[in-house]
């Protein structure tokens, strides 16, 4: 990373923040900062798009979704898509190489399969193997079960959560998903859940560390400067008229 | 959701001009600002309303250094727009969006800020990307002089005389803004917590309303420098001289991959516009108000035509050959016959006909200017959820996504991508900047880490696999086994019920002129006067003839 702290010449948003910093960041910036981040980890720009949505629909609901997201980009880092991606059959999705799933790639495509057979049908239950960063799911699921009228149970060794009618799921999910991975099976109803309402205060407070890990990634993105990118970049003339 | 608008006739669709027309580069990089360009819908909003300006904060030194309060308010919400006036030294002035120190910084507050705001925003807002703001903040801008005229005015005023015409004709501003930041950047406001006010639901209203105050500052902070200067014999701008000035703007090529990254967006814009052209021309008649109204708009077309200037020299024929369409307009309708059947679709067909592309965007934009009340309503549509067309229809097969891209992207399936020509260039961001740039694939390193934003392209190589897959299977199976191609799929569905999603050229050409994009997005602002500094950069004027804060109100109730 080549990106002096205290550089005031950035042209993009990316935020900077210091040491143990609290750092609240808007919906946008964290979309803008957790897509270019898991582009620069390897996913395809289309799946970045997903990680920036998930990013920042937690943010928009008070939960440090980058920080979570961090977390599963370090563990993802180097890995390809076979290592990461659902096998999608009936009732069972793990990765076939028995790996940890990654929650953008799996919630993405939970998506994409609702409509679809071996997707999260009402009734049906699907075996999801572990999956890094539990939390970044809800956004995907919440989704599905707004758009299909579902609600869901996820179950663990030790644990379970309903996302479901009740007006605090969502409380419920920072609290029992926000961890590094856990071996879940999705269980779907159909019932409508309840769609928590974004938060009041919209900034979430992500922490300096997380922001400056993301950035690291994201720089992957960029290109090194050369003198004929820098001369082709302004205007010829002189701004001083 | 897409703007399918209730037709008020159902001849109207029949007029639109479909997307193969609109949507060339060609054509949008010869874009004028029109009554539904976004500055033109908020001034409409402040006449009608009820809102009521001030300056309620003026604390700036005899150097013009300070700060300055402009405000904003109805019975239900107050913004205000915090302005720091710095003094800077010629040698830092840059238009760049890398510039680190500017002759004015600014931000716009949501409601009145307390003294502890403004002590906040003092700290922060001087150093623009440095710096932070907060969710109480809805913009963030700066802006620098145009050293020539601002010297010159306030050598004029403070003289107690006013100043010279002609040097004001040639700028036509007194500062321009180099960024206008706004949803969400730097720590601001997310749009989408505004986004239902009705006064902000319109796309760029907080940006519209930042840089309109901005051109208020700019004459005050000129009258304050001239007053401290010259004292008792000072005077202040005519209201004529003031009121032809506008607030310049300097935009490279962070504005381009915008029209590109928000297809849904992009299409509100253009099916708005393209509704009011066809609205107009499936008019049976033409009333005469509306003919009058069309003249006057051309008479201060060719006017502005006339102190538009640039020394680009791709600018420099287009505006040879607006002045001469102008020519040709003005003529044609001293003659026009307006008793013939479908008097503005004539008018139109004769114009297509007659005039060059700048001529004919131009006509475009003077047959909407006499009729406000039959397309006005289209502004309400322009605006975009975009959330609403994220997510991926899985369930759709491979055979409807083979069929869109058949049907929506032939023109991108004709692009020869194996010529180096049709690949020359690559977009990217620079490191050292952070920068959106354009490369030279043949020469620079870097395109292995290209954005997607050479849509053809990525369409096209979306078809080689689509065409060799299972037609019956579901998208995504597709998208499961060829995750690459996830991007390219969004907007293939998107594109399906959005006609006007697409720019459609190949935009790593050789001879792709980004400025083309600028331009489609910057008249979309209402900015008029279009001076391409570089094939990547252009300056351009914004507000100029419009009323100043102590004059909306008189004007709303004459």
């Amino acid at each position: 990373m080549s990106v002096d702290p205290h550089d005031q010449t950035r042209g993009e948003t990316a935020p900077q923040f210091a040491d143990s910093e609290h750092a609240p960041l808007s919906c946008n910036e964290a979309a803008a900062l957790c897509t270019k981040a898991a582009r620069g980890v390897g996913m395809s720009w289309g799946m970045a798009e997903e990680a920036g949505f998930a990013a920042s629909w937690l943010v928009s609901h008070g939960i440090d979704g980058p920080t979570q997201l961090r977390s599963h980009l370090e563990q993802a880092d180097g890995l390809e898509w076979e290592d990461l991606c659902p096998a999608v059959t009936p009732g069972a999705w793990q990765n076939a190489k028995g790996q940890a799933a990654c929650p953008i790639i799996l919630g993405a495509t939970l998506c994409d399969y609702a409509d679809l057979p071996e997707g999260p049908a009402p009734d049906c239950e699907i075996s999801l193997g572990t999956v890094n960063s539990p939390i970044l799911l809800v956004p995907f699921l919440s989704e599905l079960g707004r758009k299909n009228d579902l609600s869901f149970m996820l179950c663990w060794d030790g644990g379970q959560l309903r996302i479901d009618g009740t007006e605090t799921w969502l409380s419920a999910a920072e609290k029992s998903l926000s961890v590094a991975k856990l071996a879940l099976t999705l269980a779907v109803d159909s019932t409508p859940c309840h769609q928590p309402c974004p938060n009041e205060t919209p900034n979430a407070q992500t922490t300096a560390a997380t922001v400056a890990a993301l950035a690291n990634f994201a720089m992957r993105t960029t290109v090194p400067a050369t003198e004929e990118s820098r001369a082709g970049a302004g205007s010829t003339l002189s701004d001083n008229d | 959701m897409s703007v399918i608008t209730p037709m008020n006739t159902p001849d109207v669709a029949r007029f639109m001009r479909p997307a193969a027309e609109v949507m060339r580069l060609a054509r949008m990089g010869c874009g004028h600002p029109t009554r539904l360009s976004f500055l033109r819908v908020m001034l409409r909003r402040l006449k009608c309303a009820d809102w009521q300006i001030d300056r309620p904060v003026w604390n700036v030194d005899a150097k013009g250094v300070g700060h300055g309060v402009y405000r904003v308010r109805s019975a239900d919400r107050s913004y205000s727009l915090v302005a720091f006036a710095h003094d800077l030294p010629p040698e830092m002035r840059s238009d760049r969006v890398i510039a680190t120190a500017w002759d004015a910084t600014f931000a716009l507050f949501d409601g009145e800020p307390s003294a502890e705001d403004i002590a906040r925003l003092a700290e922060n807002v001087p150093y623009q990307e440095a710096g932070r703001v907060t969710s109480k903040e809805l913009t963030l801008a700066r802006a620098n002089r145009s050293v020539r005229l601002f010297n010159h005015v306030v050598e004029a005023l403070s003289e107690g005389l006013q100043p010279d015409p002609a040097e004001i004709r040639s700028v036509g501003y007194l500062m321009r803004t180099t960024a206008v930041y706004g949803s969400g950047k730097f720590g601001a406001s997310d749009r989408s917590y505004i986004a239902e006010r009705p006064e902000l639901a319109a796309p760029f209203q907080v940006e519209m309303l930042t840089v309109w105050l901005i051109r208020a500052f700019t004459v005050d902070i000129v009258e304050h420098i001239a007053a401290a200067k010259g004292g008792a014999q000072a005077v202040k701008l005519a209201q004529e001289t003031r009121r032809s000035l506008g607030v310049g703007n300097s935009t490279g090529l962070g504005m381009a991959p915008f029209i590109v990254r928000h297809p849904v967006l992009l299409n509100n814009w253009m099916m708005a516009r393209e509704e009011a052209l066809a609205r107009v021309r499936a008019q049976g008649i033409a009333d005469p108000q509306a003919v009058h109204g069309l003249t006057s708009a051309l008479h201060c077309a060719i006017e502005n035509a006339k102190i538009w200037q640039s020394e680009h020299p791709v600018q420099k024929g287009k505006l040879e050959e607006l002045r001469r369409d102008l020519g040709v307009l003005e003529d044609g309708l001293g003659t026009w016959d307006w008793s013939v059947e479908l008097p503005w679709n004539a008018l139109w067909l004769w114009g297509a006909a007659t005039l060059g592309l700048e001529g004919q965007e131009a006509l475009l934009s003077l047959m909407l200017e006499p009729h406000g009340a039959l397309i006005d309503d289209l502004a309400n549509h322009m605006g975009a959820d975009e959330a609403a067309s994220f997510h991926i229809n899985g369930a759709m097969s491979v055979a409807k996504l083979r069929d869109i891209i058949e049907t929506d992207y032939g023109w991108a399936l004709k692009i020869d991508f194996t010529t180096p020509e049709n690949v020359a260039r690559f977009w990217y961001v620079s490191e050292e900047k952070l920068e959106p740039r354009l490369g030279e694939r043949a020469t620079e390193e870097g395109a292995t880490l290209e954005q997607p934003l050479c849509i053809a392209r990525l369409i096209s190589e979306l078809y080689d696999t689509v065409k060799n897959y299972d037609a019956a299977k579901p998208v995504a199976a597709l998208l499961l086994s060829h995750p690459d191609h996830r991007y390219a799929v969004r907007r293939a569905q998107i594109a399906l019920s959005h006609p006007y999603a697409e720019v459609q050229d190949n935009l790593i050409a050789a001879d792709m002129l980004p400025i083309d994009l600028l331009r489609c997005k910057l008249a979309f602002f209402g900015a008029s006067q279009f001076d391409p500094r570089s094939d990547r950069w252009v300056r351009i004027n914004l507000f100029a003839g419009a009323p100043f804060p102590d004059e909306i109100k008189e004007e709303a109730s004459a």
